[in-house]
């Protein structure tokens, strides 16, 4: 019985150090040897000085700093008022606007900040539409933290609505008959046991704002606001390149992460969530009522932001004849989508690849992350927390960084067999990109459920096996599957790390469309990104509808 | 068994092996153009190219990460002193191909060639406000106070080289000149992509120091810009092409290099609008002799590298 619990411990420890452990292993020899990659030795420890002289690294950890928490403070204003009302009440068709919120996650940032760029900049469309711009409120610290929100805020809205559902009303219930009022129940008794989901969301959001580079690059740089990741890009955008000094850079926002995590830690595990004891009890959602309006008027609202105005930006875009001639029915042209449909094979090749690389990403991480999450939670021994803290890291890199480790990794020559130079490096590296997702998710699903329950089913004879396979598991599964849809959406257009680790003459959605934007063509660009939404958003939607079928519903429905 | 092969094939999961017809070519944009050479150069010779196209930033990272155990054959940069740097290094191939005779003496080296050359200019949108400029120095009046963009020299090695060229052109006179810029509003706002976007749409008029060609390619796509350069004189961004030392396959290394300067190869180059290497054929746009090009003392300035750009810095973008 020990024996199948050490088996699974191994399993997921193994997995983590190959995905995760191995590139951030390189990129710290990396950044201590500033000529590993050449295959010396030689200068150890000499790029450290880049700490101490450079006078701008204070300013740029502060805005940084600054910046990660502002995108966690809107990211919590979006996203939880709605993951709280999809989580407690029946919301009229639930299952699609799951779908919408998670269209966010399917356009790439930078074309996101490009989309706001041309809606808001002085001149843009909504100058044209309406005759003024906001170009002041969007080239500021303030339109950063916003468009970064708005790429992040469906992690809370996942993760709180999800957690909500395990608590369901009863708590609250039994607060009223003790006498507490409907908002002081909620507040004092619901809310609290949703702890762990909400500051693991915020927790991946902070990862993502101190590492995202686009955004800031694109929206920011012209008003003199630096990040610590525009260090790191500097140093590789163009010959001659510092891969050491891009590393080093990288060890702080780790650093920094590792801190995150572990506060992140200590306010989800000082005290217990368990509301899940499989006591039977009725987790039938609560009816709106006379509230339904301004609740759907509310999700629109969301949406209308999050969603439906970069969408529309990049869709019509994608139908403009020139940039220059602007929103005139004269300027309507569909020619930018022919490069597509012309070397079909090319770009039908690039949505294949992405196709499948995101499908087996979304398993593969879900059945590492699940079983990561389930030792982490409910094994035992010291490595748990070593585990748990390793898998927040790739978060925090930077891709191109995560790439280049990658890349010392697999492609020592001293390997006798690798898969670099194949598409299986795309897996690796994908999976080890997503994998905090479903173990975030899964870490705090866990943590709402009794031990007792495993407990129980061990008492009536149950092997652990078992016990996992039929009580933990299902109780898991609602997370796991959230994780999953965001895992597929992200990985069905990663960027940096495709366009580095691809094998040459693999394309992806990713890099097919950063090359058209390289080309000049910002449409043809925004055209792929539109049919790969379409595509992507129509999976994700059927597989939302079988599963709601299948009657997952009495999870996460 | 057919069928497993088939898609392990898709899967890319049997690719990546050495063959002696296939070549690997790591290229800087613009990515239709090396698609362009890789089939035509298949549709000749039966060797098929594998493209990996980058920035040259994403280029040169992937190849030093490759370092200990190098993957590509052919490289292609958009940046000079790359090649320079390498065939220091002694990474680099010897090989002048013999279709490189009519490139100029400039653009060719015993291990390293152009393949094309863009050229720095300004690009002016024809629908602002902002009259037509004529002169680097024209940015700095009343009319273009904050409609001027530029390319962050850190970022973009071009723009780097543009301003190491005013430099030796005028002196001194260009960090005034850069700082009536900044006194003038430009903003700093990325590599080219990113300077020359907001222009596309109006929200500003000029990109000071453009990557020319781009920018004539999208005035042919219909786009109401216009790219002048200045008769005072600008810079020139040869892109060196070579081969790697460690090539598995150095025939067919020499096939493609000799391909992308044979009249078929270099009339492909020329439909991007950028230059081509060889000065018989001709470009859909003005060549290096109708350029005043300024020269410039390029070992001085790869060492004077973290000086400008501090410079740059202080005069205009934290100012």
């Amino acid at each position: 019985m020990l024996r199948a619990q050490s088996i699974l411990t191994m399993l997921a420890a193994s997995a983590l150090l190959i995905l995760v452990g191995l590139p951030v292993l390189f990129i710290l020899l990396q950044a201590v040897f500033p000529d590993f990659a050449r295959g010396s030795l030689g200068g150890a420890f000499s790029k450290l000085a880049m700490l101490t002289e450079n006078d701008r690294l204070l300013m740029q950890a502060r805005n940084t700093l600054i910046l990660a928490f502002s995108v966690m403070l809107g990211c919590l204003i979006l996203g939880l008022p709605i993951g709280v009302l999809r989580g407690l009440f029946h919301i009229p068709g639930a299952r699609i606007w799951d779908v919408v919120f998670l269209i966010p996650f399917l356009i790439p940032p930078f074309i996101a900040a490009i989309a706001w760029m041309m809606t808001l900049q002085p001149r843009g469309y909504l100058f044209q539409l309406v005759g003024f711009d906001l170009g002041r409120f969007l080239f500021s610290f303030t339109g950063v933290a916003f468009v970064m929100t708005l790429n992040l805020f469906p992690l809370v809205y996942f993760a709180v609505s999800r957690a909500l559902e395990m608590v369901g009303g009863r708590f609250a219930s039994a607060a009223r008959v003790h006498g507490a009022r409907p908002l002081q129940a909620f507040v004092l008794i619901t809310l609290p046991l949703s702890i762990p989901a909400i500051a693991a969301s915020l927790l991946i959001v902070f990862a993502m704002s101190i590492e995202e580079f686009g955004t800031p690059a694109a929206l920011a740089a012209r008003t003199g606001f630096e990040v610590l990741v525009t260090g790191i890009y500097t140093r590789l955008s163009d010959w001659p390149i510092d891969l050491s000094g891009a590393a080093l850079g990288s060890v702080m926002l780790m650093a920094m992460v590792l801190a995150a995590f572990t506060l992140q830690n200590w306010i989800a595990t000082r005290r217990s969530y368990i509301s899940q004891t499989g006591k039977p009890t009725d987790l039938e959602k609560a009816e709106l009522g006379v509230w339904r309006w301004p609740v759907l008027a509310l999700f629109t609202l969301v949406a209308l932001i999050g969603v439906v105005i970069p969408l529309a930006a990049i869709s019509v875009t994608s139908f403009m004849g020139t940039i220059s001639g602007g929103l005139a029915w004269s300027n309507l042209d569909t020619r930018h989508y022919e490069p597509i449909f012309r070397s079909g094979s090319r770009a039908a090749q690039a949505l294949l690849t992405s196709g499948w690389l995101a499908v087996l990403t979304a398993f593969a991480t879900a059945v590492i992350g699940g079983l990561v999450a389930y030792i982490v939670v409910c094994g035992t021994g010291r490595g748990r927390a070593v585990m748990d803290g390793l898998s927040v890291l790739p978060n925090a890199i930077p891709a191109i960084v995560l790439a280049v480790g990658l890349i010392l990794a697999w492609n020592s020559p001293f390997l006798p067999l690798t898969l670099y130079g194949t598409a299986g490096i795309l897996l690796i590296a994908y999976i080890g990109i997503l994998l905090p997702y479903p173990i975030r998710y899964a870490v705090a699903r866990l943590r709402q459920i009794s031990g007792s329950l495993d407990d129980a089913a061990r008492v009536a004879g149950a092997t652990q096996m078992h016990a996992l396979r039929h009580i933990t598991l299902p109780l898991m599964a609602p997370s796991l599957i959230a994780a999953m849809m965001l895992v597929f959406a992200i990985a069905s257009r990663e960027l940096v790390a495709s366009i580095m680790l691809a094998p040459a003459g693999m394309r992806t959605v990713g890099t097919f469309v950063f090359s058209q934007f390289e080309q000049g063509s910002v449409q043809t660009g925004m055209a792929m990104s539109m049919i790969a939404i379409t595509i992507t958003s129509g999976i994700l939607l059927l597989v939302n509808l079988w599963l709601a079928r299948q009657g997952r519903s009495a999870f996460s429905g | 068994m057919l069928r497993t092969t088939a898609f392990a094939a898709t899967l890319g999961l049997i690719g990546g092996l050495a063959h002696a017809d296939t070549l690997t070519f790591y290229t800087a944009g613009p990515g239709g153009l090396a698609d362009a050479l890789a089939e035509a150069f298949q549709a000749e010779t039966g060797i098929t190219v594998n493209v990996f196209q980058g920035t040259t930033g994403q280029v040169m990272a992937r190849l030093e990460a490759e370092e200990t155990n190098p993957q590509a054959d052919v490289v292609v940069s958009a940046s000079w002193g790359s090649a320079r740097d390498m065939h220091a290094r002694g990474l680099l191939m010897d090989y002048l191909s013999p279709n490189a005779e009519d490139v100029p003496d400039f653009l060719k080296h015993s291990h390293y060639v152009a393949q094309g050359i863009s050229a720095l200019a300004m690009v002016w949108n024809m629908q602002s406000d902002a009259p037509r400029p004529a002169e680097w120095a024209d940015l700095t009046d009343e009319a273009y106070r904050d409609l001027i963009t530029m390319p962050d020299p850190a970022q973009s090695g071009s723009a780097f080289d543009l301003i190491a060229g005013l430099e030796a052109a005028m002196g001194d006179e260009v960090w005034d000149l850069l700082a009536a810029l900044a006194a003038n509003d430009m903003i700093v706002p990325g590599p080219n992509a990113a300077a020359l976007n907001p222009v596309l749409q109006g929200a500003k008029a000029v990109v000071f120091g453009a990557v020319d060609y781009i920018s004539y390619a999208q005035a042919a796509g219909g786009e109401t810009i216009e790219v002048i350069v200045p008769e005072s004189g600008t810079v020139i961004a040869p892109r060196p092409m070579m081969i790697l030392q460690s090539t598995a396959n150095p025939d067919a290394a020499r096939a493609f290099v000799d391909f992308v300067l044979s009249d078929a190869g270099q009339e492909l180059v020329a439909a991007t609008w950028m230059m081509p290497a060889r000065t018989d054929v001709a470009g859909l746009r003005p060549g290096i002799s109708d350029l005043n090009v300024i020269e410039v003392d390029e070992d001085a300035v790869a060492a004077r590298r973290d000086e400008i750009i501090a410079r740059f810095s202080a005069t205009v973008t934290n100012r």
